[in-house]
């Protein structure tokens, strides 16, 4: 009996901190939840977003490729001018810009989360793959 | 159908997991080849495709360059880059022959894409080409290129036909790119698969091979136990010889023994061998052989066990290293087989050896005889008046007696002399190295030790016998030394029994004749040569014939007419006389019963049919006559026996059961009359309580009642002797009318012979009967 509750005391001490650690964990996911959920839709050669326009904050922006060509998406915030280009003349300048939020290569059929924190603004979304953005696969999102 | 758990040392148990394991190894195994062998061609196929994939990029890049110079006067050709890039879309599509870029690598096979993924992918960097092509041939044609039709989807909005050649481009060059990622990826995802197969595969095998090595220790340890269980407790013994002398012995050994293992390995083993049989046992040891040996071993009892040993030589098997000895103990077999030995070839009563053995030891003792010159002898010793004992004694009372006479003959012979018994009261004696004389001293003191008085059932018995004897040098035959032995027997008996005679080819003659007329009677008998002859009776007061005497006939195909005075005798000695005797009976009553039919004769007359002693004593004669009285229909008072008065009055178990027969007979009304009355030695008073109804007056008294006063006065006695026992008085012999006259005075009531009639067969009876019913008479015949 004894070594059987010798035994219940150390499950104690191993089986309380790991329930305080994901009760946290919860507590933390549940402050950071989005306020808004961007579904962008990317197939050859065109950005579909929607909604097109989102409140400012948290919010998740989920990338689905209906293509069959592989892509990535990356947010920026809009500029008067058009986006720089590199000058091979086939891709954006991303040094030039700053990236809110870049979703890397979706495969075909796949999708890509990402979650970020929007400031009021109108924002472009575009697949920066060689001579995508130039075949069009570009988008734009007002925020606020 | 054997059932879980019987013992089966000998039975697959255990084979059926260790083969399960195997062929889990195998399909293992195949699946691990197979999958390997697949995934390996499956990439070198997608390496292929990448190859020619990749390569689209390059061929794009390089058509756009070749597009420009060509708009810029150059020598180059890009309508064949062109070709190219739409020979390898289709190619990386639908399956088919890449061509070869010059200078840079071959044609490549490729088969059709099978992902659909893939198949998106290389549908869209098709439609690309085209576009890319399409765009590039309007610009090397100074055509508009916005108004190229776009399949892919693009949206090109640029002004700039060039930059939108090189978008056009670079959508092919990643499409193609990114196509051949996808293949790279699903490759590597092949790849993980089959590593993580093998692993699993791997691991399974490991886990196989503990289970096999786990299952065949379980299944060669169970073996063991059976093995060892076998020898442990088997009555077999087993013993392993090595050079170094005995290497094992079984749990059985060490008992029968009663020694520890320890002290029987090494020389041990031997030490308890017979000195006999250690040669045997040593040279099995040495050569691995026979398969077979017998030998003995010294059991705790101080017994001496006979051990038969099947010898399996595995000297050369490396565990072994020796000789193997699977023994079992056959002591009690080898004791019975020699008790079966001593019984096949010893007297059971006397312990004598028996006829084989004494024509083994005759044949051996032959061949010494012939080499050394030295005379054999065997002696065939019947012994006389053994018969009476055994029939009035009983036969416990003649067995002893045997065994006496055995012991007595054991007592005067030396010990290398064969004393045997052949059977009954017959015995045999070998004596080797003797002359005529020693034999001869030999047999006076044979018949001298059966002589002597033997005290069997409380009364004083002597007995004779009667001794054959042949000496030779080694020349002669066992079969023939032994028969001419019993021919020199037969002569001692026929000179008077109690002595001894020595073979002389003479009796070899004698025998000879007796047995050639032996065997010519009995096929004699078998082709109806007998037959029979009748004499009539005759009433003397009245002269009618009252009866005949039936006479036996044998007219030999050889001989011609055989008296019975020379065959008769044959026939009593060698027993035909009893199917002789049967004969005469059976065709007397035939014969009698056809007169009595064919009126010939008055209901009183009296076939007489002589009787020997041996059907007397045989104890079937009452069953004779009354099988031929009922055949022929006859009643028993027309039928009369003449028997002997000495086998009448005999001694013994013969003489009590022929005075039966006869006395049965007689109340059957079956007549009886005593033949050759007056010339045997009975007892007069004896004939008082016989069944008797006649007595026949031998014809030697009564040739010589005219001359003879002895005669004549015998003659009357007789017949006063029969009147007095009131019997009737039959006179044999009457040839004269003198005899007649006499017989007729003396009272004489009925008589036979030549002066009447001669023995005559039953035909010419049959006439006579017809004409001669009342008077017979007949002077001329009495002449005749």
């Amino acid at each position: 009996m004894r070594r059987l509750s010798s035994w219940l005391g150390r499950l104690t001490l191993v089986v309380l901190p790991v329930l305080a650690v994901v009760g946290c964990a919860e507590a933390d996911t549940v402050s950071r939840a989005p306020n808004s959920l961007i579904r962008v839709s990317v197939k050859d050669f065109r950005i579909v977003v929607t909604p097109g326009h989102i409140p400012a904050g948290e919010a998740e922006l989920v990338v689905t490729n209906h293509g069959p060509d592989t892509h990535e998406l990356i947010v920026v915030r809009s500029r008067r001018s058009h986006l720089p280009v590199r000058l091979d003349g086939l891709t954006v300048d991303e040094e030039a810009l700053h990236a809110v939020a870049t979703v890397e290569g979706v495969a075909p059929k796949g999708v890509g989360r990402v979650r970020l924190h929007l400031a009021p603004g109108r924002y472009e979304l575009f697949c920066n793959m060689a001579g995508h953005f130039m075949a069009g696969m570009h988008g734009n999102l007002v925020v606020g | 159908m054997p059932r879980r758990g019987d013992f089966r040392p000998f039975a697959a148990r255990g084979r059926r997991p260790i083969l399960a394991i195997l062929l889990t190894f195998a399909a293992f195994s195949t699946v691990s080849v197979v999958s390997s062998i697949s995934t390996t061609k499956r990439s070198q196929h997608r390496a292929s495709v990448v190859e020619v994939a990749a390569r689209q990029r390059t061929l794009a890049e390089r058509y756009v360059k070749e597009v420009l110079l060509a708009r810029e006067g150059a020598r180059v050709d890009p309508r064949f880059t062109a070709s190219i890039l739409a020979r390898s879309a289709d190619a990386l599509l639908d399956g088919g022959t890449a061509p070869p870029v010059y200078g840079d690598d071959d044609e490549t096979k490729l088969s059709s894409a099978t992902d659909a993924t893939l198949r998106a992918q290389l549908g869209q960097e098709r439609r690309l080409v085209v576009d890319l092509t399409n765009t590039g041939n309007a610009l090397l044609a100074n055509r508009s290129v916005a108004r190229v039709p776009l399949t892919a989807h693009e949206r090109l909005r640029m002004k700039d036909p060039v930059l939108r050649l090189r978008v056009l481009a670079a959508l092919t060059s990643n499409v193609s790119l990114n196509a051949a990622r996808t293949l790279a990826s699903s490759t590597d995802r092949n790849i993980n698969h089959l590593i993580v197969l093998q692993t699993v595969l791997g691991a399974a095998g490991l886990l196989a091979s503990l289970l096999l090595g786990w299952a065949l220790i379980l299944a060669t340890r169970r073996q063991t136990a059976h093995f060892r269980s076998l020898i442990t407790s088997s009555t077999d013994l087993v013993v392993v010889l090595g050079t170094e002398g005995c290497r094992y012995v079984s749990r059985s050994v060490t008992r029968m023994v009663d020694r520890g293992e320890a002290e029987l390995l090494g020389d041990g083993f031997e030490a308890l061998l017979h000195s006999e049989d250690l040669a045997a046992v040593r040279s099995a040891s040495g050569c691995g052989g026979p398969p077979e040996i017998v030998f003995r071993v010294l059991n705790t009892a101080g017994e001496w066990r006979h051990l038969e040993a099947h010898v399996t030589d595995l000297r050369q098997e490396r565990w072994v290293r020796g000789v193997v000895l699977n023994a079992r103990d056959v002591t009690e077999r080898i004791k019975l087989e020699e008790q079966l030995t001593h019984q096949a070839f010893h007297d059971s009563l006397t312990g004598l050896p028996n006829r084989s053995l004494f024509r083994d030891r005759l044949d051996q003792a032959l061949a010494r005889a012939k080499r050394s010159g030295e005379f054999i002898a065997v002696l065939l010793i019947d012994l006389d008046g053994f018969k009476q004992v055994n029939d009035s004694l009983g036969h416990d009372a003649g067995d002893q007696l045997l065994s006496e006479v055995a012991r007595r003959f054991k007592h005067v012979v030396r010990e290398s002399d064969t004393v045997a018994r052949f059977g009954g009261d017959e015995f045999a004696l070998l004596l080797e190295c003797v002359t005529e004389r020693e034999v001869m001293a030999f047999a006076q003191r044979l018949l001298d030790g059966v002589a002597e008085t033997v005290a069997i059932a409380g009364r004083e018995i002597s007995l004779g016998a009667s001794i054959g004897i042949v000496l030779d040098p080694g020349s002669g035959h066992g079969e023939e030394l032994v028969r001419d032995a019993d021919v020199a027997m037969y002569a001692a008996k026929d000179a008077g029994r109690g002595r001894y005679e020595i073979f002389c080819p003479e009796m070899a003659r004698k025998a000879g004749e007796l047995l050639g007329v032996e065997h010519e009677l009995r096929l004699g008998l078998q082709r109806g040569e007998f037959g029979l002859h009748y004499q009539p009776e005759i009433e003397l007061a009245t002269e009618r014939i009252v009866g005949v005497e039936a006479l036996l006939r044998w007219q030999s195909p050889t001989r011609g007419s055989v008296p019975p005075a020379r065959f008769i005798p044959i026939a009593e000695a060698t027993g035909l006389i009893l199917l002789l005797g049967e004969f005469v009976l059976r065709e007397a009553c035939l014969q009698a019963a056809e007169w009595r039919r064919a009126g010939l004769v008055a209901d009183s007359f009296v076939t007489w049919v002589n009787v020997s002693a041996k059907q007397l004593g045989n104890g079937t004669l009452g069953t004779v006559v009354r099988s031929a009285l009922e055949a022929a229909s006859l009643p028993p008072s027309v039928l009369g026996l003449e028997v002997t008065e000495t086998a009448v009055v005999e001694d013994g178990i013969a003489g009590e059961r022929a005075r039966a027969e006869l006395t049965k007979l007689h109340r059957l009304g079956v007549r009886i009359a005593i033949d050759d009355f007056g010339t045997g030695f009975s007892s007069l008073g004896q004939l008082r309580h016989f069944p008797i109804d006649m007595i026949k007056v031998d014809g030697s008294f009564v040739q010589g009642a005219v001359d003879d006063p002895k005669d004549a006065a015998i003659t009357a006695n007789l017949v006063n002797l029969a009147h007095a026992l009131g019997l009737v008085a039959v006179a044999e012999g009457i040839e004269s009318e003198g005899q007649l006259s006499s017989l007729q005075d003396f009272g004489c009531d009925l008589g036979q012979g030549y002066l009447f009639a001669r023995p005559m067969p039953a035909d010419q009876i049959s006439e006579l009967l017809a004409t001669h019913r009342t008077e017979l008479v007949d002077p001329d015949a009495a002449v005749a």
